[in-house]
């Protein structure tokens, strides 16, 4: 293959864009530090990940709403083998917890391992990857 | 709905093989053709494949007329894929069952096939990230997830008391079994010390507190009972299906210690069989990890909520206990070949209630096979009786 073709299908991450991704406001608002959903405007469900397509009621007339950006971690667990190619070992997973409603599993980020504790407060961060594209993990606050 | 026997099954030599997935369905398919003396491709009618990654490991797709051609079967009635991850190979024997059962086929072979050792081991743990939420799980590096299943004992050893020495007395048992299965990945035996001091995966996840990457294929072949007692004296009968799912994206699993899609299916399982959990003899269950076999035999009703760890340190899901579970080994020693693990549990119990297992649970009448899938996702169960 030439090095200068992408090829998605082969690729970890996903496409971003509006010409791709039709939640590519949750990419855009992730560049402002912004961690978001989609809210059904008909019966006001609020799922994660965020949707086209309410799954409640089918509707498709969804706003956008605001997340927090902290969260507690509940518990966490250190991957000392087996670690995907492009990720640094260890690589340390949570159970975040954002709000009454929401657990995420996410990558624990710029954490000395040392200071890691169960329910400690972990905030938002946003981490550039190639394209030109974002993803997000947790980070002690 | 017609009654639905198994009346061939097998597994090929499971581990790091020099093989194709091509060779594997081919030794997998001519072993249950074995395994069924009379029984030759043109009896069958149906064929199901099941695999997980093929797709990705192998760059092939429309795997189920291949896995035809290479076994010389025509189908006049069912061909087709099942992915359903790790619980693959069950999907796809639920599926055959229901066709035979509304009878719009007679003979179906299912056959599981997934070749995971490629030469760059990275390779497979790279496309092992296809199988969470891709966009919103597998971003964190996240893979068929050793890390989801150590957060799960964490917590399990918090709510119950869960200690890591009867996470180890899973592995023990079930290397002691495999070690009387020639087919499986593993046959060595492994001590209680040799558990504890393992090294560590995903704490507290040891090496043998994990199952391992594998190469295999597993198949069956069911039969409508008129035509399953033309190739068999003694058919071992599908006696009730049932499958949950309760979620794909990590944040919507509802209880880590608790799996609702066991506790959801196993009911239905047993009462559409007529029977209790108190019936099983003989239990192939989804040991992905030991804390697996642990929460799987609380939530299937071999023993109470909580108690799993003490149910298998007691030796109550070994040899003389309440129900022998996995005595083929498990996933933990046969390894995990995702899309072949289904119709391995499934031979293992046809052979366990026709009583020529090699490592034989006296006197079984009553089998179920447990599969779990993905993040754990999903349950599909099979009750197997010979009546």
């Amino acid at each position: 293959m030439k090095d200068d073709i992408y090829w998605s299908s082969i690729d970890l991450y996903p496409l971003q864009s509006e010409e791709h991704n039709r939640i590519a406001p949750f990419y855009q608002h992730l560049r402002e530090n912004r961690f978001t959903t989609t809210r059904c405007t008909r019966c006001g469900a609020e799922p994660w990940p965020p949707r086209v397509v309410c799954p409640e009621c089918m509707s498709d007339q969804l706003e956008w709403i605001d997340l927090p950006v902290t969260g507690v971690l509940d518990t966490f667990t250190i991957e000392e083998v087996g670690v995907p190619l492009g990720f640094e070992r260890p690589l340390v997973h949570g159970l975040v917890k954002i709000n009454d409603r929401l657990t995420l599993f996410s990558r624990i980020v710029d954490a000395k391992l040392e200071e890691l504790k169960e329910g400690m407060t972990v905030t938002l961060k946003v981490i550039p990857i190639p394209r030109d594209r974002v993803i997000y993990a947790f980070t002690p606050a | 709905m017609r009654k639905v026997a198994v009346i061939a099954g097998a597994m090929n030599k499971w581990g790091e093989r020099q093989a194709t997935f091509r060779d594997m369905i081919a030794e997998a398919g001519k072993l249950c053709f074995d395994s069924c003396e009379g029984l030759r491709p043109k009896d069958v009618d149906g064929l199901l494949l099941s695999t997980a990654f093929v797709e990705k490991n192998q760059f092939q797709t429309h795997g189920a007329p291949l896995a035809a051609e290479l076994l010389g079967i025509k189908p006049t009635n069912l061909i087709g894929k099942v992915e359903l991850l790790c619980a693959s190979g069950t999907t796809a024997i639920h599926l055959a069952y229901t066709h035979i059962a509304c009878g719009y086929s007679d003979v179906v072979m299912v056959v599981g096939v997934d070749k995971l050792f490629l030469p760059d081991k990275r390779e497979t743990i790279w496309n092992l990230q296809a199988s969470c939420d891709r966009d919103f799980d597998c971003i964190h590096g996240l893979g068929v997830p050793p890390p989801l299943f150590a957060m799960m004992a964490k917590k399990h050893m918090k709510a119950y008391g869960t200690t890591e020495k009867q996470m180890a007395a899973v592995a023990v048992k079930n290397h002691r079994n495999g070690s009387k299965n020639k087919y499986a990945q593993f046959q060595n035996v492994i001590t209680m010390e040799e558990a504890l001091n393992a090294r560590v995966i995903v704490n507290p996840l040891r090496l043998y507190d994990c199952c391992p990457v594998t190469d295999g294929a597993a198949a069956v072949v069911l039969a409508c009972e008129e035509r399953a007692k033309e190739f068999t004296r003694d058919p071992v009968y599908i006696l009730s299906i049932a499958q949950a799912n309760t979620h794909k994206n990590s944040a919507n699993m509802p209880s880590l210690t608790t799996w609702e899609h066991v506790v959801i299916a196993a009911p239905k399982a047993y009462a559409r069989a007529g029977i209790t959990a108190k019936d099983v003899d003989v239990a192939e269950i989804h040991d992905c990890f030991t804390i697996s076999e642990i929460i799987e035999t609380e939530d299937l009703g071999f023993c109470k909520k909580g108690e799993g760890g003490a149910f298998v340190e007691e030796g109550q899901s070994d040899f003389g206990g309440t129900v022998v579970v996995n005595p083929s080994g498990g996933l933990l020693t046969c390894g995990h070949p995702f899309g072949a693990t289904g119709e391995r549990q499934a031979q293992e119990i046809f052979h366990q209630l026709r009583g020529d297992a090699p490592n034989q649970v006296p006197g079984a009448k009553i089998g179920l096979q447990h599969t779990m899938s993905g993040f754990c996702s999903d349950c599909s169960l099979t009750i197997y009786g010979r009546i």
